[in-house]
């Protein structure tokens, strides 16, 4: 029966989730730096264009309730992007935890179930 | 060839061991759906740069098709981003807690919903408003650059998102 070399399954798993980590942070940090510099100049724009009245009455209110909606969907956007990062991570990890244990005992372990 | 079977038996009960292993915490990529969105936004942009001098309520009977047909096809992309199985899973509630702990908002209760479905009926929205304002009173040019800055933002969530799914 093979052995489990554990400094090179954590090593395996390290470089499985950095991969996947470093790949999306900047992504996730891209997006993030682009939505909060845009929410900002809408909100300038807005205030501005109450101010000098070239916003009009009739859409004065929509504007001004939607800055607050869009801070909330861009947090729940990024609620949903960072879900499916932790399920790529997860899934590259075990993917070399159960890669390992099936070597070893020659074996097809019951799988675990994220969050049980 | 009865031991071959057997090791072929044994290969495929490991492979699907290992592949019921992997987790979902989000809806599957749509391919579909990731190029409607694409092509609405940019007849989103088109609709805005041909408003962008500020309109008047007497010539809204000229653009009154595209904007129908315009919010029709998001509404129609936000239903196909909606309708897809979001699934629900104990580390998602983990998460939430976390973030309640740290005074961040949970969002727990719209978990059955994708963040791009949202996001893409916003769009649908804004532009039912400026429709309106439109058909009313004209929208004027700085009217139009605050609208086009809105659908931006919320194109931007809906097409990261959905291009992120596809892993």
């Amino acid at each position: 029966m093979a052995t489990i070399n554990i400094d090179a399954l954590v090593n395996d798993m390290k470089t499985a989730a950095s991969g996947v980590l470093k790949q999306d942070v900047s992504a996730l940090r891209g997006f993030s730096e682009r939505q909060l510099k845009a929410i900002a100049q809408q909100t300038k724009l807005v205030a501005t264009g109450i101010a000098t009245k070239q916003i009009t009455k009739e859409t004065q209110d929509f504007f001004l309730d939607s800055l607050e909606e869009m801070a909330l969907s861009f947090v729940r956007t990024l609620h949903g992007l960072l879900m499916v990062t932790i399920e790529k991570v997860w899934n590259a990890v075990v993917g070399v935890i159960w890669g390992a244990l099936s070597k070893a005992t020659g074996l097809a372990l019951p799988e675990p179930v994220l969050g049980d | 060839m009865v031991r071959l079977v057997a090791w072929r038996a044994l290969a495929l009960s490991l492979c699907a061991a290992l592949a019921a292993c992997q987790v979902q915490l989000a809806p599957a990529y749509d391919k579909a759906l990731a190029e409607g969105l694409s092509q609405a936004s940019a007849d989103s942009m088109t609709l805005l740069a041909s408003a962008a001098g500020g309109t008047s309520a007497g010539t809204y009977a000229s653009r009154r098709d595209e904007y129908s047909q315009l919010i029709g096809r998001l509404e129609a992309l936000a239903l196909a981003a909606g309708a897809r199985p979001m699934p629900k899973n104990k580390v998602g509630d983990a998460i939430n807690r976390l973030l309640e702990k740290r005074g961040s908002p949970a969002l727990e209760d719209d978990d059955a919903t994708p963040p791009s479905a949202h996001a893409i009926r916003k769009v649908a929205e804004t532009f039912a408003k400026m429709r309106d304002t439109d058909r009313k009173q004209g929208v004027t040019a700085f009217e139009v650059e605050a609208f086009k800055g809105q659908v931006r933002i919320y194109l931007d969530q809906a097409i990261t998102y959905e291009n992120f799914l596809e892993r």
